[in-house]
C-alpha cells in the first residue's frame, strides 16, 4: 500500500517538473509563422523615452532567430501616418486586421513594465522589466508569451567570476553617472527571452 | 604576464564568438537608431549607417530583413520617391514576406510622385 502511494507521489512529482520546465509550443508550431511584425511598444513607466529607445534593440534578436522582421522604424512611422501614433491603440486593435494591413504572419507585442533607476548612498540599481507576447495573424491567438526582468546594481569590486565581471565592466562603461543607459539591460532581457531551447521562440525559416 | 595573456585570450574568444554567431552584418544598426531616437539631428548618421550595411551585405552575405525598406523609407521621407521605390522593390525581391507591405508603399510613393508632378504643372 505504502509502496503504491510512493509510486503515485513520485509520478506526480516527475510530471509536475516536466510541465513547469517545458513550454507548450504546439500552437506556435502549427501557426508556423515566417514573418513577425513588431509594433510600437506600450509604456507602463514614467520614462517617456523608453518605448523608442527599446525599439532600437528588438529587431536584431528576432531576425537572428530566423524570422523576417518588418522594419520597426518604418512600421512605427506608417502607423503614425495612419493615425495610430498611440501604442496602446495599436495593441488594442485587432491582430488579424494589423496582419492583413502589413501581410504579416504574426505580431510581437511588448510592454515595458520597469525602466527605472533607484539611487541609494553608494549603489545604483537599474531595472528593466518587459512583457513579450506573440499573437497569430490569422486567429489572434497567443502563440508565445514571456516576461523578463533584468537588474543591475553598480558596485566597485570584481566578483571573481570572469564572465560576470566582463559583463559588469561593459555595462559600467555604458552607464554614465547622470543618466543611466538602459540599453545594455534591454539587450540582455531580449537575449534571455529569445534563447531556444529555453523560454524563447523556435528557430524560424531563415535560421540554418 | 602569463595571466594577462590568458585574460586576453579569453576576452578575444568572447568577442569573436559573439561575431560568428550572427547571421547578418548589422553593423551599428541598433546604436545608430537609438542615437537617432535620442537626438533627431542624428538622422543623417542613421541613413549613412543603413547605406553601409547595404554595401557590406551586398558584397558578402544577405542584407538583413527590413534594412532595404528602412533605407527606402528614409528616401521616401526626403521626397525622393523614385529612389525609394527602387529600395522597396529590393526588399520585396529579397524578402517575399514583405511583398504586401512593399506593394502598398510603392503605390503610395507613385501617388506622391503624381501629386508633386501635378503641383509642378500648376505652377
Amino acid at each position: 500500500m505504502a509502496k503504491r502511494f510512493l509510486i503515485f507521489a513520485l509520478l506526480f512529482f516527475v510530471s509536475g517538473c516536466a510541465t513547469t520546465v517545458k513550454k507548450d509550443y504546439t500552437k506556435f508550431m502549427s501557426a508556423n509563422p515566417r514573418s513577425i511584425l513588431i509594433v510600437p511598444v506600450v509604456n507602463e513607466t514614467v520614462d517617456v523615452d523608453a518605448p523608442d529607445y527599446f525599439l532600437s534593440t528588438i529587431s536584431v534578436p528576432v531576425s537572428e532567430q530566423g524570422y523576417y522582421v518588418f522594419p520597426v522604424h518604418m512600421v512605427k512611422r506608417v502607423l503614425e501616418d495612419d493615425g495610430l501614433s498611440d501604442a496602446d491603440l495599436v495593441h488594442s486593435a485587432s491582430t488579424e486586421k494589423l496582419c492583413e494591413l502589413f501581410g504579416s504572419d504574426a505580431v510581437l507585442y511588448i510592454k515595458i513594465k520597469r525602466w527605472d533607476a533607484q539611487y541609494a548612498l553608494i549603489a545604483t540599481t537599474v531595472t528593466v522589466g518587459l512583457e513579450y507576447i506573440i499573437k497569430d495573424g490569422k486567429t489572434g491567438v497567443v502563440l508565445w508569451q514571456e516576461d523578463s526582468v533584468v537588474r543591475y546594481t553598480s558596485q566597485g569590486a570584481g566578483s571573481g567570476n570572469l564572465l560576470a565581471d566582463v559583463i559588469i565592466v561593459a555595462v559600467n562603461a555604458a552607464m554614465t553617472k547622470a543618466a543611466p543607459n538602459y540599453i545594455p539591460l534591454a539587450k540582455q532581457a531580449n537575449e534571455q527571452v529569445f534563447v531556444y531551447p529555453g523560454p524563447g521562440i523556435p528557430p524560424g525559416p531563415y535560421k540554418k | 604576464m602569463k595571466r594577462g595573456f590568458f585574460l586576453f585570450f579569453i576576452l578575444s574568444y568572447f568577442v569573436f564568438s559573439g561575431c560568428a554567431s550572427q547571421m547578418y552584418a548589422w553593423k551599428n544598426y541598433e546604436s545608430s537608431l537609438y542615437k537617432y531616437y535620442k537626438d533627431p539631428t542624428q538622422k543623417e548618421r542613421f541613413i549613412k549607417n543603413l547605406e553601409k550595411i547595404i554595401k557590406k551585405s551586398e558584397r558578402k552575405g544577405k542584407v538583413p530583413p527590413g534594412i532595404y525598406a528602412e533605407y527606402g523609407y528614409m528616401l521616401y521621407e526626403s521626397q525622393r520617391y523614385p529612389d525609394a521605390i527602387v529600395y522597396f522593390q529590393k526588399e520585396k525581391n529579397l524578402w517575399p514576406e514583405s511583398q504586401c507591405f512593399m506593394n502598398k508603399m510603392i503605390e503610395n510613393a507613385e501617388r506622391m510622385m503624381d501629386n508633386t508632378f501635378a503641383v509642378v504643372v500648376e505652377e
